[in-house]
């Protein structure tokens, strides 16, 4: 639903319930009850489910993630000029959604991944307004990033299953399914976030 | 005003309260904004409905008036 919608329905909404709170009188009769059941039940219940949905959408985004200060220098790392930079190819070739990017690589693809993504986001909040936020070369991840995000999308693909570089060991591409060999920290595709060296990098532009 | 009519008025204060703070945290796309629409908004809106509710419940029929 386009925003500018649950907007309008949001704002209606309150007008209405508002309306009922003024002319309270008109609830004596039936029409009136049945006003009141719309405007302070079914409306506002309706317009709540609709915002809260809009959030929920909106947290995965990547304006969202990277509204916080502390994260603007990791935004810049997806317009890095060089291809050997995993999470800058991902988004600059459409491999990833680019208006979802943080989320599509930073979530678990399991029943309650989104659930743990939202608690981590709280934890997030917690510490940039709350402990104080570390400098943006401080953050790490909670634990080395897991192979089934990376397989979530790769699993099966011609290149990934039949890429040379993935066959040049026999048990390589088993030894990665299994979560046994990293893709990001074992040497193969360690360029990452690598906020640090941001001002030795070139970045790519768009063109309109 | 009656008992029950000054509860509907309350929960319709309520809820409009709480519908413009869920406005407001969804004109600004911000993870304070979410907050406030989780933590303000929806329990506003939440204690409005109850409080109808409530007053559905406390209202007496035409017979016991």
């Amino acid at each position: 639903m386009p925003v500018s919608v649950v907007l309008l329905f949001c704002f209606a909404a309150a007008v209405i319930a508002l309306f009922v709170g003024f002319r309270v009188q008109l609830t004596r009769s039936r029409e009136g009850k049945i006003l009141a059941f719309v405007a302070l039940f079914a409306l506002p219940v309706m317009a709540a489910w609709t915002g809260f949905s809009e959030q929920m959408d909106r947290a995965t985004s990547t304006q969202f993630c990277l509204s916080c200060h502390v994260m603007s220098d990791f935004g810049k790392t997806l317009y890095i000029d060089d291809p050997s930079y995993i999470p800058a190819r991902h988004f600059q070739n459409n491999r990833i959604p680019r208006d979802h990017a943080c989320y599509t690589c930073h979530t678990e693809y399991t029943m309650f991944g989104g659930v743990k993504a939202k608690a981590r986001g709280l934890q997030h909040l917690w510490v940039q307004y709350i402990r104080g936020a570390p400098k943006p070369e401080a953050i790490k991840l909670y634990q080395p990033f897991p192979n089934s995000e990376c397989l979530h999308c790769h699993l099966g693909a011609r290149r990934f299953e039949e890429g040379s570089a993935h066959n040049k060991v026999p048990d390589l591409l088993s030894r990665v399914k299994a979560n046994k060999l990293s893709c990001v920290s074992s040497g193969c595709h360690e360029f990452v976030h690598d906020v640090a060296s941001l001002k030795d990098d070139t970045f790519w532009k768009e063109k309109q | 005003m009656e008992t029950v009519e000054r509860k509907i008025r309350w929960a319709s204060f309520l809820i409009g309260a709480g519908l413009l703070v869920q406005l407001a945290a969804l004109w600004i796309v911000h993870p304070l904004a979410f907050m406030g629409f989780l933590m303000i908004g929806c329990p506003l809106v939440l204690a409005g409905i109850v409080m109808y509710l409530l007053s559905l419940i406390h209202e007496k029929g035409p017979e016991a008036r």
